[in-house]
């Protein structure tokens, strides 16, 4: 087992050098120079160079083929890419351009907003989609399995930009039920300890405080859970139904065992290999989907973080969020791939 | 009675019911599906409307402008209040919105069309050949081709390292050679040697010509090159090397990189097509490659192998009319999908330039008048996605229950 | 004596797009205890359906049991609610399925797969259940049952598997055991080991074992009666003796054929029979071999042949011709 997980952690590590890649890739797409795009168009010929510098853009992309040729190796791998490696090895993502702070501080500030969301948003696709999917391949082609086909195919067709706007235009606008922005309302403080405030005011016997974190997470929760709610209920449906075509389900039929306990100990543990990894996947959808929602609802995370710094050309901070996400997207899935070699014991580990 | 002799019987075949193509098959059943009968029916009036509109219903956004009629809700009839008629109302600078929502179809149907056949395309190709080979030994050409450009792949960087754009075409003849002298098994290890050998003096002698450091890493860079050249590689390699670059793209939240890829390059639609596009390739070829892997271990593949049938006929003779229902399948669902991505790039202020009517900036324009009460202005793009998106996905997953083979009792 | 099991007229169909399909057409028979009956026919002549019928195992819907009683222990299975059934299922009747590499769930270990059925109608804890699973592993065959327990099925052979299906099915000592074409997907050694285990094993438990076949030789060794099958309609019934000796139908005559003898002549061909079984979403109005029958008349085309008594009322036979055919297929 240990050697399993130790292979699928090596294998990681080419992708990972594909993703930051890709993400020093960006700067090259921005038309004209980097530095002036960086700054704005009315920057000072001196702080151009200064950013050219600081960010190593007057050395080249990737080796610099005329050092070598005067004999410099080390000028020969001098180059913006090693540069950016390096810094990123130490965990050093840059500054924002506009407030020139790094982009570390701020990240380490804003995720736990986008990890509260995410988080909420997964559990309440869970909590609805694998019982809505195993329900209705346990009953097919009913009612309940119609609503839950033709439900979830909306879902997956849903907007959810529009959603969001739908759900602040009715319940913030005409009923006036919910917030329709931000983490907190202002008077109220809930003492910091995991920075997830739902779990904090819990911790903190807040209670007040709990309801009005509660109420601002709702409506964006619930938006950014449509989609994966829809996929993990029409996932989970079909595999039960792969697997209850399956000849070990008919066994377990033919040895006297309860259709609850065939649907929920034989055919469900086999049915969530495939749902794992939709999980997984889920979960970058959670991520990315965040910048959507999180601009709706002005929810303090990195989503609404990276679309104001689109808007404001902060380059560094895109590069810096994108990265990170990346990065989550690949642990999850390493997390999923490891589950799977425990769940299902026909992978060997070696 | 007389005795009947088994000669004397004809035989009639009851169980041979009678004889319907594949495609005619689904078809049929496709057209029993209710549901998906009404997703056909959603995307045949989106496309309708859309191109119609296009071609038939002039509408020039730049000089829409009428601050008179701002903000008018929807209305049916001609009032005092209402000099003209808006059936779904009006937005902030007074634009007929139901004229915009048609006319928006237009762009969401070009985003959809183009991002998925810039990722079908080159997606499905790379994960058709994938497989292919994956599963099909190459021939000794296809393998020539395959070292030719592994070597012209490798030894670029060893020329550009030396500005002699004359190495590339040396280590492309090594790759070349090596295929050649595949069957020369003077010893793995001496294979082995010979080449790495051979590599290094191309790269270093051609190297020191700039200067002495130069031919040292180059001669290094061609030792590498001859390594790798000496060992006998094949489809499996072209595989892993395809399947390993698309998990790197597909290690993004899939839209996170198109708004990314989108963020760098500046706003535009045609910017926002290709990153959708872009981002699609790795659905594409992993769908071909594991549906060339399923189909080329079929009994058909394998007689037609043994017949000698050429690897071209057996590619598009016998593997790709197989695959074709999970890639038209893929196709129309990817439709929604890049329609769905580009209103999100749309809303976000990454995809169409306003004044361009197109759904998602339409709303991005118009949410922050959200207090207003102006619910018509979100209301009625949202739903033309909302609708466009579902019928294209009603659609697929018809033509899902109706291609898949299992169902064929 | 009171027969264990006794089906009166069962009609099993499937709902299909094409149409309904008649798998199961008006069988009717009846089982003593610690009776060997064969069941053989091609395949999609109903054999397996009816078997699952039995058990009430068929898939509503597509699947539907149009009529009929079946009557086991004084009880009419197909009236009893579906918690009775459950008793019945694994405890009086067990089953063997075709196909050992996929009727073993593979996330669980063979042992836990064994040990359910007798934590569920025994009553048993989980060591009670943990012992008498090493025991029947070892009554099936299975070298170091104690430590192949705690196996995953991927671990086993096909024969084990097998083994161990019928170890699981044997669990609770069942009354009737219904074995359908347990050793089709089988090496041939194999085959006749497991064939040797289960008529081993019907000695000493005397239980009923019905064997589902579509090869003849197979239950020519260990049946007492045999079924023939044709389309859904049993076509003959009778002992073992009068179905190789005194073989009444030309579809029976044809399986017989189609058997391979060691001891004929070199160059003697196979008959096979022509043609192929009629379609069950459309059978003929008369008897369902009439175009592959090489005895038939016009009102073999017009009327459907009941089952009629022969020489005997041991053997019955649905040909309206068997008087004339009697004794011709005696080698």
């Amino acid at each position: 087992m240990g050697r399993y997980i130790l292979r699928r952690l090596i294998s990681v590590i080419p992708t990972l050098i594909g993703v930051t890649l890709i993400i020093f890739l960006f700067q090259r797409l921005i038309p004209g120079d980097p530095a002036v795009a960086m700054l704005g168009e009315h920057a000072t010929q001196e702080n151009v160079e200064r950013i050219r510098e600081q960010f190593g853009l007057n050395r080249p992309a990737f080796l610099d083929r005329e050092a070598l040729a005067d004999g410099d190796l080390t000028g020969f791998f001098d180059s913006q890419y090693i540069r950016y490696a390096n810094r990123l090895l130490h965990f050093d993502l840059g500054n924002s351009i506009h407030r020139r702070i790094p982009v570390v501080e701020t990240l380490s500030e804003r995720f736990p907003a986008t990890l509260e969301l995410a988080t909420l948003s997964l559990l309440i696709s869970l909590l609805i989609g694998l019982p809505v999917g195993i329900a209705s391949a346990a009953r097919r082609n009913s009612a309940l399995d119609g609503v839950t086909m033709v439900g979830s195919l909306i879902g997956v067709s849903m907007p959810i930009f529009w959603l969001g706007i739908m759900e602040i235009m009715l319940f913030s606008v005409f009923l006036n039920w919910l917030p329709s922005g931000g983490r907190l309302s202002t008077g109220i403080v809930i003492t910091p300890i995991t920075h997830l405030l739902l779990l904090d005011s819990l911790l903190t016997g807040n209670i007040p405080g709990f309801v009005d974190a509660l109420k601002h997470i709702a409506m964006p929760a619930i938006a950014l859970a449509t989609i994966p709610t829809a996929i993990i209920a029409r996932m989970t449906r079909s595999s039960m139904l792969d697997v209850l075509q399956e000849d070990y389900i008919r066994t377990a039929t033919a040895k006297g065992l309860a259709e609850r306990v065939v649907l929920f100990r034989h055919a469900l543990k086999n049915a969530f290999l495939p749902v794992i990894t939709i999980i997984g996947i889920q979960a970058g959808t959670l991520l990315a989907g965040a910048v959507l929602t999180e601009t709706i609802f002005s929810w303090p995370g990195i989503g609404k973080w990276v679309y104001d710094s689109i808007l404001g050309r902060d380059y560094p901070i895109v590069q810096g969020v994108t990265l990170l996400i990346a990065i989550i997207f690949l642990l999850v899935n390493l997390i999923v791939d490891i589950s799977y070699a425990i769940l299902d014991p026909r992978i060997s580990y070696d | 009675m007389a005795e009947i002799n088994p000669q004397d019987t004809e035989i009639v075949d009851f169980a041979i019911r009678e004889h319907r193509s594949l495609w005619l098959d689904a078809w049929r059943r496709l057209i029993a599906n209710k549901i998906a009968m009404l997703g056909l029916f959603v995307v045949a009036l989106f496309i309708l409307t859309a191109s119609l509109s296009h071609f038939f219903w002039k509408y020039d956004p730049k000089s829409d402008l009428d601050y008179s009629s701002k903000l008018f809700a929807p209305n049916l009839v001609v009032t005092e209040d209402a000099p003209a008629v808006h059936i779904f109302g009006t937005d902030k600078l007074g634009r007929d919105i139901f004229r915009r929502v048609v006319h928006g179809g237009w762009n969401s149907l070009r985003v959809g069309l183009v991002s998925v056949s810039i990722s079908l395309a080159i997606g499905g190709l790379m994960g058709l050949l994938a497989g292919f080979f994956e599963s099909i030994d190459m021939n000794f050409w296809e393998r020539v081709t395959l070292m030719g450009l592994l070597g012209l792949g490798l030894g670029s960087l060893s020329a550009w390292i030396a500005a002699q754009f004359f190495q590339i075409f040396l280590f492309s003849g090594l790759g070349i050679f090596s295929v050649v002298f595949q069957r020369w098994k003077a010893g793995k290890k001496v294979r082995i040697l010979a080449f790495a050998v051979m590599g290094m003096l191309l790269g270093g002698v051609s190297g020191l010509l700039v200067g002495p450091l130069v031919g040292l890493v180059c001669g290094f860079l061609g030792l590498g090159v001859g390594m790798i050249l000496a060992r006998p590689l094949g489809g499996k390699l072209f595989s892993d090397v395809t399947m390993r670059i698309m998990d790197v793209i597909l290690s993004f939240p899939s839209y996170l990189l198109a708004i990314a890829i989108v963020a760098f390059l500046g706003p535009g639609l045609e910017k926002g097509m290709i990153a959708i596009g872009v981002v699609g390739i790795p659905v594409y070829a992993r769908l071909a490659r594991s549906a060339v892997l399923s189909v080329s271990q079929k009994e058909y593949v394998l007689a037609a192998q043994a017949v000698g049938e050429s690897h071209g006929r057996i590619l598009f003779k016998h593997i790709v009319p197989n695959i074709l229902s999970p890639i038209i399948v893929q196709s129309t669902m990817g439709l929604a999908n890049a329609i769905l991505s580009a209103a999100a790039l749309g809303f976000l202020g990454l995809g169409a330039i306003p004044p361009e009517p197109e759904w998602g900036a339409m709303l991005g324009d118009s949410y922050k008048y959200l207090s207003s009460g102006a619910w018509w202005a979100v209301l009625f793009p949202g739903l033309a996605i909302m609708l466009s998106v579902l019928g294209f996905n009603l659609l697929g997953d018809g033509l899902r229950d109706a291609l898949d083979p299992k169902m064929r009792i | 004596m009171e027969p264990l099991l006794s089906i009166n007229n069962l009609k099993t169909r499937f709902h299909t797009e094409d149409g309904i399909v008649k798998a199961v057409n008006g069988v009717s028979y009846s089982m003593k205890v610690g009776e060997v009956l064969g069941v053989v026919g091609e395949s999609g002549c109903g054999k397996s359906v009816h078997a699952l019928s039995i058990m009430r195992l068929i898939q509503i819907p597509p699947g539907e049991i149009e009529s009929g009683e079946i009557w086991f222990d004084g009880r009419d299975l197909l009236k009893l609610d579906n918690n009775d059934m459950r008793h019945v299922r694994g405890r009086d009747i067990a089953m063997v399925f075709q196909d050992p590499m996929s009727s073993l769930n593979p996330v669980y270990t063979v042992g836990f797969q064994i040990c359910e059925a007798l934590m569920l109608h025994k009553k048993m804890n989980k060591n009670e259940a943990r012992h008498r699973a090493v025991e029947l592993l070892t009554l099936v065959g299975i070298p170091e049952a104690k430590r192949r327990l705690d196996n995953y099925p991927h671990q086993f052979s096909g024969g084990m598997r097998q083994r161990a299906m019928i170890a699981m099915a044997l669990s609770c000592e069942p009354k009737l055991l219904i074995a359908d074409e347990p050793t089709t997907a089988l090496d041939v050694t194999i085959q006749a080991q497991i064939i040797n285990l289960v008529v081993k094993l019907q000695e000493e438990l005397g239980m009923a074992v019905m064997w589902i076949t579509h090869d003849l030789g197979i239950v020519a060794e260990m049946a007492h009666t045999i079924n023939v099958m044709y389309a859904g309609y049993i076509i003959e019934r009778g002992n073992v003796r009068d179905i190789y000796k005194r073989t009444l139908h030309p579809y029976t005559f044809g399986l017989l054929g189609s058997l391979p003898v060691i001891d004929e002549a070199p160059g003697t061909k196979l008959i096979s029979i022509p043609g192929l079984p009629p379609d069950l979403i459309d059978l003929p109005k008369g008897c369902p071999f009439y175009v592959r029958c090489t005895y038939r008349v016009d009102q073999c085309k017009f009327e459907l042949p009941p089952l009629m008594e022969s020489e005997s009322s041991q053997h019955t036979v649905a040909c309206w011709r068997w008087q004339e055919i009697d004794g011709k297929g005696t080698k």
